[in-house]
């Protein structure tokens, strides 16, 4: 089957999941607005009456940060321990839904309820959690070798980690190149999990390194483009985010739904890339 | 007229060959040194020859000459400069030194046992970085006073201003050098004397504008930059050679050399500008260069000419960034920020500020020991000025899309964010500021009492002020008062007595005072008048009972208070929901006041200081006051937060 056969189906599966993917999003909007929210008041809390809020309209004056005075500090203390809360719990959720995911892609072409979903994404979370953890571990190493012991050799040789740019970039295209096959195998391994019911982490790490490794080129293929698709995505929903700065009230509300519409297809991406291998993998069976 | 005759005389064996750089002297000349050294790149040495002379300009004579000897300052870790570990060799190798090896007057007579250390400042004993020398003979007035030095300097490591780091050398404070001999009434001085300072972590410069040539002789490898004019370059032969710098009018001679350097020249009006860099900095020189053009353009239309037609700034290698960030008039040096992204302007800032002290310290040659503020903070204002003025449309430091900065808020929240802001006066010597608050004060704090000079007084005034600060001072050496007196004498031609009698109620608070400035609206209220409404016709009101809702009135009360100590003139700006606005004038010298509005108008909303003008105010949130809070910005900015966060729990798990 054609690289491009893979990534059709895979979207479609995707598509056709778009039930499971809204249930990620409410998830997600509601933890970040639970924390987003107190902020906003803290926010409006310091700057009271004042007009002085309006030197927030265009892009965030760091101006006016002294004027805040020790509530500045506050609210820095509370956006840290915020987005510390929310990656925390964000990784949690995430991982729980991948078992979802990963159970409704690596069924025979159908649908999914939710109440199946949800009992999917419980039943596989524990190994689901482990594996993430894992790979984690194996792919930090993987950055520290290709990036970090380059850097500090050359820190220690030349008093700068830029002094051979070129040098360096070279180990950045490297490790860039190599993260799809890394992302391969832990996507593979819990489509295992998620398709034999099995509890047994590292022989789906097996099962995910031999899934790469019979089919290759196909399989670092499609995660490759799949990732190329998401980094381009990612970053024009950046760009369009950080730009924007909309002034009336309907305009910011707006700019709400039509960042939450991205985030939506961002989410859909992301599972595009479930999809994708689990079609390649299951593949490689038939 | 004789006594001028007599310096003339003095002067000519040293002035031989005329003028070389520029088209006539530009200082009084008292002070030169004529120098024949050779770099040692393996021991870090300079040694060599020297004949300094002084012109006795005072109507005393003066039997004795007091010296700077401030690379002794590395020589321990006792010395004044670096105590409290703030320096220290990084080895046997790392310390630096200055040695007289022999003294002679002009006569002949030795003067090596007539020499001692000094400590004016503190007294400490282990500090020897002025040296006094008693003179056989007074030098009567007019009289010149010549000596010839043998000497060698041992450059220190770890750079800190001076110093080496393996081939790479900045040798500035290097030699031994004359202070100021100061005659009564100078900077408001009582009688005659010496004005010669330790070296001080935080302060280093208060000299004679002096002409200096100076040789070097060095191997043929080394890339050279230097205050002076390059006059001549000689091959030695043996890998040798010999460079003779010629340098006029200027404070301080400083030179470089490192056999890496890459060298990157640009012409501006007739001024020859040599940037060096190391291979890295390259991909930055067009950036600094531009910096520089911007500040000489700048600070020529609004402050004076830039009197010299050469200028080299140096970038030093990472190795030597201890070096960066410092100034010699026309030899300074800037960080390099090879790593610094485009859109953060702060190594154009570091370039303009140490551009900025050819002027101020450079051509105005205030004492930097003693008052550091008209040197150190008149230089930031004007880098503020300048950065602000050419980079991100008022936000000079950085402009993003979503972050934006200017230079002068960034040092007004240096000064506004400092828990000790109150701790002392502005007008302290470097190194008796409490509690590590020198950067602060003297950069900061006086900034930003000088963009609010410049809000009260209006931009064109401050820059006649300084125009005429030029005109009367450069190449003397102007005090802080003499400063204040220009700013009387333009600001009562400029606005009469709109200010009062003069500005002396202004330093008296923001400089020699310690308090701070702080207003605010406290309130807006609104009460509709319900006995009667009122019938508006024309420009009368008429007070009856009326039916039509638009004939109510309402009684609206602004009440501004002032919470700091600092009184200064304010504005206040009151809108009203029929979109008129007033514009009220406070004095500010009460601590609080009402302005009551009676009409068919209410307030929305009052903003004191409305223009920006008081940097000083500490606090701008509580500027203002609307009955109508505008909440958009932070509903935008929850937004973006959310999808931030929700982007990275999404891509941060697999």
């Amino acid at each position: 089957m054609s690289l491009f056969k893979t990534l059709k189906n895979g979207a479609a599966a995707a598509a056709s999941s778009y039930k499971l993917i809204l249930l990620i999003w409410v998830t997600t909007l509601v933890l970040t607005l639970a924390v987003g929210f107190p902020l906003r008041s803290f926010l409006n809390m310091m700057f009271g009456s004042s007009l002085a809020i309006e030197r927030l309209n265009d892009g965030f004056d760091l101006g006016i940060a002294g004027d805040l005075g020790k509530s500045l500090g506050g609210l820095m203390a509370s956006v840290s321990a915020g987005t510390m809360l929310i990656s925390l719990a964000g990784f949690f959720i995430m991982t729980f839904f991948a078992g979802g995911l990963f159970r409704r892609f690596s069924l025979a072409w159908g649908g999914l309820k939710v109440s199946d979903f949800l009992r999917a994404s419980a039943g596989n979370f524990i190994p689901f959690l482990k594996i993430a953890l894992l790979m984690i571990l194996i792919i930090g190493a993987y950055t520290f070798v290709l990036i970090g012991i380059p850097v500090i050799a050359g820190l220690i040789a030349s008093g700068s980690p830029r002094q051979n740019g070129k040098f360096f970039y070279l180990f950045y295209v490297i490790w860039a190149l190599g993260l799809p096959v890394w992302l391969f195998v832990a996507d593979a391994s819990r489509r295992w999990i998620a398709a034999t019911g099995s509890r047994k982490v590292f022989r789906a790490l097996g099962a995910g390194f031999r899934a790469i490794r019979e089919r290759f080129w196909h399989s670092y293929l499609t995660v490759l483009a799949v990732i190329i698709f998401n980094v381009i995505f990612i970053a024009a929903l950046m760009w369009f985010a950080a730009t924007s700065t909309p002034e009336k009230g309907i305009m910011v509300f707006l700019f709400f739904i039509a960042t939450q519409a991205l985030f939506i297809i961002r989410l859909f991406m992301k599972a595009w890339r479930y999809a994708s291998v689990c079609e390649a993998v299951q593949q490689v069976k038939s | 007229m004789k006594r001028i005759l007599l310096v003339f005389m003095c002067l000519l064996p040293f002035t031989a060959g005329g003028q070389v750089i520029v088209d006539k002297p530009l200082s009084a000349r008292l002070t030169g040194y004529d120098i024949d050294v050779t770099l040692d790149p393996g021991k870090h040495t300079v040694s060599g020859q020297m004949t300094a002379w002084w012109v006795n300009h005072s109507s005393m004579p003066v039997g004795e000459a007091m010296m700077h000897m401030y690379l002794n300052a590395f020589s321990s870790n006792k010395s004044t400069f670096a105590s409290g570990g703030r320096w220290s060799a990084s080895g046997d190798d790392g310390w630096g030194w200055v040695k007289i090896k022999s003294m002679r007057d002009g006569s002949g007579n030795d003067l090596m046992g007539s020499c001692g250390y000094v400590a004016p400042d503190d007294g400490n004993e282990n500090d020897k970085t002025v040296l006094r020398v008693v003179l056989p003979e007074p030098v009567a007035p007019g009289d010149t006073l010549v000596l010839k030095i043998d000497f060698i300097s041992k450059l220190p490591s770890p750079i800190q201003r001076t110093g080496y780091d393996d081939d790479f050398h900045f040798v500035a404070q290097w030699f031994p050098k004359f202070g100021v001999y100061e005659t009564a009434g100078m900077r408001q001085r009582e009688t005659d004397g010496w004005n010669c300072h330790q070296f001080h972590p935080n302060s280093e410069f208060y000299s004679n504008h002096s002409v200096y040539n100076v040789s070097v002789t060095l191997p043929s490898e080394f890339v050279t930059g230097s205050g002076g004019k390059l006059i001549e370059e000689i091959d030695l032969g043996g890998g040798l050679k010999k460079e003779v710098w010629r340098a006029e009018d200027i404070v301080d001679f400083a030179w470089t050399a490192w056999p890496g350097y890459k060298v990157v020249t640009r012409k501006w009006n007739n001024v020859d500008i040599t940037f060096l860099t190391s291979k890295m900095g390259l991909s930055k020189a067009e950036n600094h260069l531009d910096a520089v053009v911007y500040a000489l353009e700048y600070l020529a239309a609004r402050v004076g000419p830039y009197p010299w037609p050469h200028l080299t700034f140096v970038d030093p290698p990472l190795s030597g960034s201890g070096a960066g960030g410092m100034e010699y008039t026309t030899l300074f040096t800037t960080m390099g920020g090879g790593a610094v992204p485009t859109f953060m302007k702060m190594p154009e800032m570091v370039t303009i500020h140490e551009f900025g002290h050819a002027y101020f310290m450079g051509i105005l040659a205030s004492n930097e020991f003693e008052e550091p503020w008209l040197d150190e903070g008149v230089n930031s204002y004007w880098e503020q000025r300048i950065v602000d003025h050419y980079y991100g449309g008022g936000y000079g430091l950085v402009r993003l899309p979503f972050l934006k900065m200017s230079d002068t808020d960034q040092g007004r929240l240096s000064y506004i964010s400092s828990s000790n802001r109150t701790i002392a006066s502005n007008d302290l010597p470097s190194w008796m500021y409490p509690h590590g608050t020198y950067s602060m004060m003297s950069y900061n704090k006086a900034a930003t009492w000088l963009h609010t000079l410049q809000g009260i007084i209006g931009d064109e005034t401050m820059d006649n002020v300084f125009r005429e600060y030029y005109r009367r001072w450069a190449f003397r050496h102007p005090s802080g008062r003499d400063f204040i007196s220009v700013v009387n004498d333009v600001v009562k031609k400029e606005h009469g007595d709109r200010f009062g009698e003069n500005m002396n109620w202004f330093f008296d608070q923001v400089l020699y005072g310690k308090g701070e400035c702080d207003y605010r609206v406290s309130g807006i209220t609104s009460f509709r008048i319900r006995s009667y409404s009122g019938v508006v016709d024309g420009d009368s009101v008429t007070y009856a009972r009326s039916d039509r809702k638009s004939d109510t009135l309402y009684i609206s009360r602004v009440s501004v208070e002032r919470l700091g100590e600092v009184m200064l003139p304010v504005e206040i700006l009151v809108r009203f929901d029929n979109g008129e606005e007033v514009l009220e004038k406070w004095d500010g010298k009460t601590s609080y006041k009402d302005y009551e509005y009676t009409g068919a108008r209410k307030v929305v909303w009052a903003k004191l200081d409305p223009y920006d003008r008081i940097d000083m105010d500490v606090n701008r949130i509580n500027n203002s006051w609307t009955l109508e809070p505008n909440r958009t910005a932070t509903r935008r900015m929850l937004n973006k937060f959310v999808l931030l966060m929700q982007m990275m729990i999404s891509i941060f798990t697999l």
